[in-house]
């Protein structure tokens, strides 16, 4: 017997066979995974010949995450913190550099390799080995980029200028953004990239139509080019949130891989849960913000 | 002598005759003349043009040498760091504590690039990492086209649940899942049926299959992402391209191989490319399948351990933090030189084909 279906039933079920593959196995390496391990955060979880033995505690193990361990909350402030601070400099910065090396001069293409460079290496444990060892050689020390702005030198600035006695806060705050520009920089690579093709997109009319109004560069900013690029500030938001909450350098991370070598699979199952939830409330929130703002060009 | 100079070389006239000529050179205007020409269009427009105009000189003429320093500085940055470790790698390690020395030592060695090769095993680990790289970067370009394919191109019931599993793949922490998945392939049981039959498992720990398996059925490393990338690739291209070739008769798996494929190549480059860079780099996932150093990245992860076990003589030898740096550079300098080197070749397939494919679609 024929099926008869119409051309677009049969389409749809070509659809399913493409992503069949994709299914059996998301089941087995995520689905499934994914199940299991929300069901492992409510049990005492230890490791036996042949499986695993489970005793069902309830929340015991997000109590002893949150209430007794001693890091966890430390860790996690600390990581929600340096993303709440990091994240829009990472993209005011990249946004920056984007519109740069969109501009036409000798090296560009130099330029932009060089800037990507950073995804290509710091993704490994290389750039681990990179600033520890920068920062444990006195003589060559990541610090060294600092002393160009350091709080000596903003202070005589300051004082070269007639202001005395301004070396509290705010060469404080200069001081560590600058000691961190290493940091910063190596971690924008993807993010340029997205703001560049996201500035080609400008349509020419809009520019033409700039020009021949005699707009500034910094009208042309702030009324041509952020509102056709917002669109990719709220991927470039997403994006970096995302990879700074899922870096397997930063401290959460480490403590749950950390916690799982020690076999306690429970406790860590309920410390990454938490730690997810957190960042799908934090992605939402951003999101549900963002959204608002953008301004999509149809 | 002189003869040899004079006589005519018959392929120079040729050359001379042949080549176009020059064209007219521009009329040579002195700065003067210039500034006095742009007085006079100056006179010629309102106050408001007049000040727009010579702002815009202004900027003009500074700005080129803002940016080149900015751009310089930042990229100084960036390299400062590969400078660093070029230096350091070949510094004998004495020199670490001699203040004088930042940058340029007074004698190079090679000993520490040698020491690094043979503590990570380096050319077996090589082969070893290149074999589960490009293997399970090729199975995953495949697999997650397909998949992407399907998302693109094709409506069925249930597709935005489906797709919501690929976000999801996105968004998860790997830790997540590492131990069912450390279980699974610990106590492998092919078929579901292997244990009943035969009442073993089979242990799959350090060996291949488990980056082989997930990376086959378009799990493997940031999988999700590439499915998504691949979708918004082959959402971009015209229907027209895929109805007609419904209507010469093709089947919808040859219009994805000859119509599509051949369509979406950027966007396939891109994703073998960065699919082989996050192999390459990977050290958290393999860190829990693999209990034997047999990738670059674990090497250079326990680099430090090695290092104490093979050249210090367990320990009997005292390295202070500032000498090991020398042979943790090297290491590292070994380590990203293959990856720096496909760099180097393909760099604009890496920048251009992620603006292009469609991240940026989103």
């Amino acid at each position: 017997m024929r099926l008869n279906l119409s051309y677009e039933k049969k389409k749809g079920l070509y659809g399913y066979g493409f992503i069949a593959l994709w299914f059996v196995g998301a089941l087995i390496f995520f689905i499934v995974p994914v199940i299991k391990s929300f069901y492992y955060s409510f049990n005492d979880v230890t490791p036996d010949v042949g499986q695993l033995i489970i005793k069902w505690v309830g929340i015991a193990n997000f109590k002893r995450a949150f209430m007794t361990d001693p890091d966890f909350r430390k860790n996690l402030t600390s990581v929600l913190g340096q993303t709440a601070w990091q994240t829009p400099i990472i993209i005011i910065f990249s946004l920056f550099v984007a519109i740069i090396i969109n501009q036409k001069f000798r090296g560009r293409t130099f330029a932009r390799a060089v800037f990507f460079l950073p995804v290509i290496i710091a993704t490994g444990p290389v750039y681990a080995i990179i600033t520890g060892d920068l920062s444990t050689s006195g003589t060559a020390d990541a610090d060294q980029f600092s002393s160009m702005f350091s709080a000596d030198m903003v202070d005589e600035l300051l004082e070269f200028v007639g202001i005395y006695g301004f070396n509290d806060k705010l060469t404080e705050v200069l001081s560590t953004m600058t000691s961190d520009i290493l940091n910063l920089v190596w971690k924008c690579g993807i993010q340029i990239i997205v703001f560049l093709s996201a500035l080609q997109g400008i349509p020419t009319s809009a520019k033409e139509a700039a020009a021949i109004e005699g707009a500034t560069g910094w009208e042309f900013f702030w009324k041509i080019t952020l509102p056709y690029v917002s669109p990719m500030i709220l991927v470039n938001l997403v994006y970096t949130i995302i990879d700074t909450f899922t870096d397997p350098t930063n401290v959460v991370m480490e403590q749950v891989l950390q916690i799982q070598d020690d076999w306690k699979y429970g406790l860590s199952a309920a410390m990454a849960w938490s730690y997810f939830a957190i960042v799908l409330v934090v992605v939402g929130i951003v999101f549900a913000i963002m959204n608002k703002v953008v301004y999509y060009d149809n | 002598m002189a003869t040899a100079a004079n006589k005519s070389n018959p392929v120079l006239d040729w050359i001379k005759n042949h080549m176009p000529e020059k064209p007219p050179k521009e009329e040579k205007v002195s700065r003067k003349e210039k500034r006095e020409r742009f007085k006079k269009r100056l006179a010629t427009l309102t106050p408001a043009e007049q000040k727009y105009l010579r702002r815009k000189q202004i900027i003009d003429a500074v700005w080129p040498i803002v940016r080149g320093l900015l751009v310089f500085g930042l990229c100084f940055v960036i390299i400062y760091p590969l400078l660093y470790m070029i230096t350091t790698a070949f510094r004998p390690r004495s020199e670490m504590n001699d203040p004088t020395i930042i940058w340029i030592s007074h004698h190079l060695t090679t000993s520490n690039i040698k020491d690094a090769i043979k503590t990570m095993d380096f050319w077996n680990t090589l082969g070893n990492t290149l074999f589960i790289n490009i293997g399970c970067s090729i199975l995953q370009v495949i697999t997650c086209a397909l998949t992407g394919y399907g998302f693109g191109r094709f409506n069925f019931k249930g597709k935005s649940i489906f797709f919501f599993v690929v976000i999801l793949m996105i968004l998860m922490p790997s830790q997540i899942i590492l131990i069912p998945q450390y279980m699974f392939f610990r106590y492998f049981n092919p078929l579901w049926v292997y244990h009943a039959i035969t009442g073993n498992y089979i242990n799959l720990i350090n060996s291949p299959l488990t980056m082989y398996l997930p990376a086959l059925t378009a799990n493997g490393i940031r999988a999700g992402l590439f499915i998504f990338l691949f979708r918004q690739a082959f959402r971009g291209l015209p229907k027209e391209l895929e109805d007609a070739a419904y209507l010469d008769g093709c089947s919808p798996l040859k219009t994805f191989v000859s119509i599509m494929v051949p369509n979406a190549g950027s966007t396939f480059l891109t994703v073998f490319l960065l699919s082989v860079v996050w192999y390459w780099n990977d050290y958290y996932v393999s860190t829990s399948f693999f209990t034997n150093n047999s990738t670059i990245a674990l090497q250079l992860k326990n680099l430090d351990a090695s290092l104490t076990r093979i050249i210090f003589n367990n320990g009997n030898i005292k390295i202070n933090a500032r000498e090991l740096i020398v042979w943790m550079e090297a290491g590292c300098l070994i380590s990203i030189t293959p990856i720096l080197i496909m760099y180097i070749f393909l760099q604009k397939y890496f920048t251009e084909g992620i603006a292009r494919s469609g991240l940026t679609g989103m």
